[in-house]
């Protein structure tokens, strides 16, 4: 169960911001793209009116880059048949700033709520399909978002993703606050990856101002990310329970993953670990006496776990629905730019963690499923052997005193940066652009809008009632897609 | 499968629910109007064997029209005010709308002016307030068993 391969990756360098004109957008991107860097992300910035920035993060293990353009016609050639992992992106800055992404046919809205069905959905074809709509109000306790199935029988031949019923319009609202203020936005955009979300934006900010953070600020912002891990992946356990009408281990997991959320009310004064990052520094500590309680209690929850997924093991009424269900081939999760335990149990052998110099990972080896199917008896493995290292990770964190941390000029300030973090669903980014102490734009760009287009794909040839099973072995959020 | 039903019975025993007991019986039904997903992991927590609510008679119903409480969490949005009105447009007479968390309740909203419908106050009668911010389960809890008790079929 706890399988790992070691990771031999440098530690990242700068970022490099290379400006090009409209006409070479896509081939610098394609350039980017060849030279062995991963796409990262694709926004525009700036006001409705003027002309937009557009830009698209690429990163290698030894260099981040941003690219930019400022189109003056409002257009640029699309990159998407070459990196569909941009096809999101595309269709988002589309809606926000009226871009045209050339052979980018028909860029379909994603944001704009105001299309029409015609314009939003693929045509559905052939004599016996018809659609299956559903949401944004869902059965149960779920996050607002609406999905269109194309089916025959119960077979599903095509999913589209309707989000963005949330939209809170938080990255505009944080433009003009201060850097220390924005955090708070960041935040809000999601209270599962509240952790995830502000690590990554103070680093931007960090990085932005030239800062380093101390040993002391690296260890706990790492315990309070891992401990965040914990309580998501105990409850997507539970819910992959739920997903399949197993009441026995949904209530089992819902019990640890109570106990865990306790857990981090004790040591930090809240159940989502709410307010315990901010830009510069960190004020949480954890006493020497409440080192022994995490350790313990961990422990005990770490052994609950085992004890239960043991168990599960032998319910062949659960395993029976897991095997081939919902099955992401390794070479779409590839092509498709997949993040976090989903691309982890098609065989994609990418963790942030093992890359992160402003964190506390030494020797990180990513975890790896015990086979790498990349069905709904993957990913649910593939959360279980990743609870087993953030165990092991924070228990050696806890054995040394952990106390408030900050940072020290290390380097050049600069106008634009990004933040790298591994959530319990992926690698999340945040772009700040700053305008002295003044945020002049904020992007988020999460794990779970990275996997929702990969999700979509991996339903296709299942049966409509699998869809939710399905859909809870990726358990991705709504709230941080929205924003 | 035995072992494991066998823990969660002693787990039960064992907790002994502090969430006061009530009586009768509320169907509820959730409406997410744009929150952050923090208010939607404590309801699903209330159903957990710490709290259990099932056994004090308040569960979650899949459709409107069986619920006698609307609970909303989140900040209205633009985007999710149709379907709030229609849902509660689909609850049978009487019914009780619940204003989960500070978002619901109009406090120290973060959002875009642009995005936003006018609170939830000016849209449906509130009838019960559970702030924080997310409200902790034994605080959900506590709310909806003390509405078990009120005279709540006044309209």
């Amino acid at each position: 169960m706890s399988a790992t391969r070691r990771s031999t990756t440098p530690p990242r360098g700068r970022t490099d911001v290379t400006i090009v004109e409209a006409r070479s957008w896509r081939s610098a991107c394609l350039h980017a793209r060849e030279d062995g860097e991963r796409f990262e992300g694709l926004f525009a910035t700036g006001s409705p009116h003027g002309t937009p920035h557009l830009r698209a993060v690429f990163s290698s293990p030894g260099r981040e880059q941003i690219i930019e353009c400022e189109p003056p016609e409002r257009a640029v050639e699309t990159i998407v048949d070459a990196i569909p992992a941009a096809a999101w992106d595309e269709r988002e800055a589309g809606d926000l700033h009226g871009l045209r992404f050339i052979g980018h046919d028909p860029l379909r809205p994603l944001v704009d709520h105001d299309a029409s069905l015609e314009e939003w959905t693929v045509p559905v074809i052939g004599a016996d399909t018809y659609q299956v709509a559903v949401g944004p109000v869902h059965a149960g306790v779920i996050e607002s978002g609406h999905f269109r199935f194309h089916v025959v029988g119960e077979k599903i031949l095509h999913l589209d993703v309707r989000l963005f019923y949330k939209r809170r319009g938080l990255e505009a609202a944080a433009v003009g606050r201060s850097l220390a203020d924005g955090i708070a936005y960041a935040q809000r955009a999601c209270a599962a990856c509240a952790v995830t979300n502000t690590v990554a934006y103070a680093q931007a900010c960090e990085a932005a101002l030239g800062l380093e953070p101390d040993r002391e600020l690296r260890r706990i912002r790492t315990l309070l990310l891992e401990l965040e891990r914990v309580y998501n992946h105990l409850h997507d356990l539970s819910m992959i329970c739920a997903g399949v009408g197993f009441a026995p281990g949904t209530m089992a997991y819902a019990a640890l993953k109570e106990r865990a959320q306790r857990l981090n009310e004790r040591l930090t004064g809240h159940r989502f670990l709410f307010g315990t990052v901010h830009v510069g520094a960190s004020h949480v500590a954890v006493a020497d006496r409440d080192r022994l309680e995490l350790r313990a209690e961990l422990a005990e929850i770490r052994d609950e776990h085992a004890t239960t997924w043991r168990q599960l093991q032998f319910v062949a009424s659960l395993q029976n629905r897991l095997a081939g269900v919902g099955v992401l081939e390794r070479e779409d999760a590839e092509r498709l730019g997949a993040v976090g335990p989903a691309a982890r149990a098609s065989g994609v052998r990418r963790d942030a963690r093992s890359n992160s110099p402003h964190l506390c990972y030494p020797d990180f080896r990513t975890a790896v499923p015990p086979a790498e199917t990349g069905d709904v008896a993957a990913r649910m493995s593939q959360r279980a052997v990743e609870l087993d290292q953030s165990f092991a990770l924070l228990d050696e964190l806890a054995q040394q005193p952990l106390r408030a941390g900050s940072t020290r000029p290390a380097a050049d300030a600069a106008g634009f940066s990004i933040g790298r973090v591994e959530s319990p669903r992926g690698q999340t980014i945040c772009v700040i652009e700053r305008d002295g102490a003044r945020l002049r734009a904020l992007h988020l760009r999460t794990g779970s809008y990275t996997n929702w287009p990969v999700l979509a794909h991996a339903v296709p040839g299942n049966l409509l009632p699998d869809f939710p099973l399905i859909n809870k072995s990726f358990e991705l959020c709504y709230a941080c897609v929205d924003r | 499968m035995f072992v494991l039903l066998h823990h969660l019975q002693r787990l039960r025993h064992e907790l002994r629910s502090s969430v006061p007991r009530g009586r009768g019986s509320l169907a509820l039904r959730h409406v997410d109007a744009g929150s952050c997903n923090g208010c939607e992991h404590e309801l699903t927590a209330t159903a957990n064997p710490f709290y259990d609510l099932q056994q004090h008679g308040l569960a979650i119903v899949a459709s409107p029209r069986h619920a006698d409480v609307l609970l909303v969490t989140g900040a209205v949005t633009t985007r999710m005010v149709h379907a709030l009105q229609a849902s509660y447009q689909a609850m049978p007479e009487p019914r009780l709308v619940a204003a989960l968390g500070d978002c619901a309740l109009g406090c120290n909203l973060l959002a875009h002016h642009d995005q936003l419908t006018a609170p939830l106050e000016d849209l449906l009668p509130i009838d019960l307030r559970i702030p924080g911010c997310p409200p902790t389960p034994a605080t959900i809890a506590t709310a909806l068993t003390a509405a078990l008790h009120q005279p709540w079929a006044r309209r």
